[in-house]
């Protein structure tokens, strides 16, 4: 029977998963574990000829998630995401580390610190600390609880790879931040939901 | 001479209060400008926490995730208060509660 695009494709999201266990076994989440999973991750971005639109649908809106591997045992989670231009996300922390490389488009991704003492429920301060634009042939990394923002640069949709320390469908609970409000918000865990 | 931005009458139904909304904002900025709890966690179209009826009224959304709001919950009048630019006055009733 002939190999489709889809064999492919799972076979090398299946092997990256591979790699990417091998290194956090052996280094945990590191600041250099990470650096080593976002080159793994940019590499198979790379192979563009195996994320062919025709594949994955459009948004409805202006954002979709396809899952590609999701590992068992509440393991790790790799996706492509499709964001339309426009589409935005306010600066917020996951809870758990991710990383990302383009197959298409740009995005940029503004990284955050927080600098308040979290003394009163509800508000928060936090500062730019960098950025970076996620383009074909780079990527970005963050630990478990960096915050940033992201924003598709361009008339293009922006079109990537997702890895995450967990399912999407099991993300602790995201806490965004409002710097033109001073305000920050939860949105709930979905550890207990899937 | 500059010509004054427009502004919508939006009656905040949960709260029985009718707030000031330029046509350049949402109607969660326009919310929490006026002091009144309205709840949210992303308010960028990402979480769904703002979900809200809309129960009179035209708007524009801005881009949003899937996720966020469904087509289905669209169909039913739905909208996402962070996303929600009026259109005309509006009266909105908001459907969750977020927490901080």
């Amino acid at each position: 029977m002939a190999v489709t695009t889809a064999d492919r494709r799972a076979r090398a999201c299946a092997s990256l998963l591979r790699h990417v266990r091998a290194i956090t076994d052996k280094e945990g989440i590191t600041p250099s574990a990470l650096h080593a999973l976002k080159l793994k991750l940019v590499a198979l971005a790379n192979r563009t000829e195996l994320f062919p639109l025709s594949d994955f649908a459009m948004p409805v809106a202006q954002g979709r998630n396809h899952p590609l591997l999701v590992e068992e045992n509440d393991g790790y989670g790799l996706y492509l995401t499709i964001n339309m231009p426009g589409k935005e996300a306010a600066p917020h922390d996951h809870g758990i580390w991710c990383v990302n490389a383009a197959i298409s488009g740009r995005e940029r991704h503004i990284f955050y610190r927080r600098t308040d003492n979290a003394a009163v429920a509800g508000r928060a301060e936090v500062i730019q600390v960098g950025e970076v634009i996620v383009a074909p042939g780079n990527g970005m990394a963050m630990a478990d609880h960096d915050v940033h923002a992201t924003e598709v640069v361009g008339s293009e949709p922006a079109i990537g790879l997702a890895l995450y320390g967990y399912a999407l469908a099991r993300f602790p609970a995201v806490v965004w931040y409002h710097p033109a409000f001073g305000s920050t918000r939860a949105s709930p865990s979905r550890r207990h939901a899937a | 001479m500059a010509r004054a931005a427009k502004t919508y009458k939006v009656t905040i139904q949960n709260k029985a209060t009718a707030i000031d909304c330029g046509a350049s904002q949402t109607v969660l900025e326009a919310a929490i400008a006026a002091g009144i709890d309205y709840p949210y966690a992303c308010a960028t179209g990402n979480c769904g926490t703002c979900i809200s009826k809309l129960e009179a009224g035209k708007i524009s959304l801005l881009p949003r995730g899937d996720a966020a709001l469904s087509p289905e919950q669209a169909k039913a009048g739905q909208t996402l208060a962070c996303r929600a630019r009026p259109r005309s006055d509006l009266a909105i009733t908001w459907l969750g509660r977020g927490r901080r």
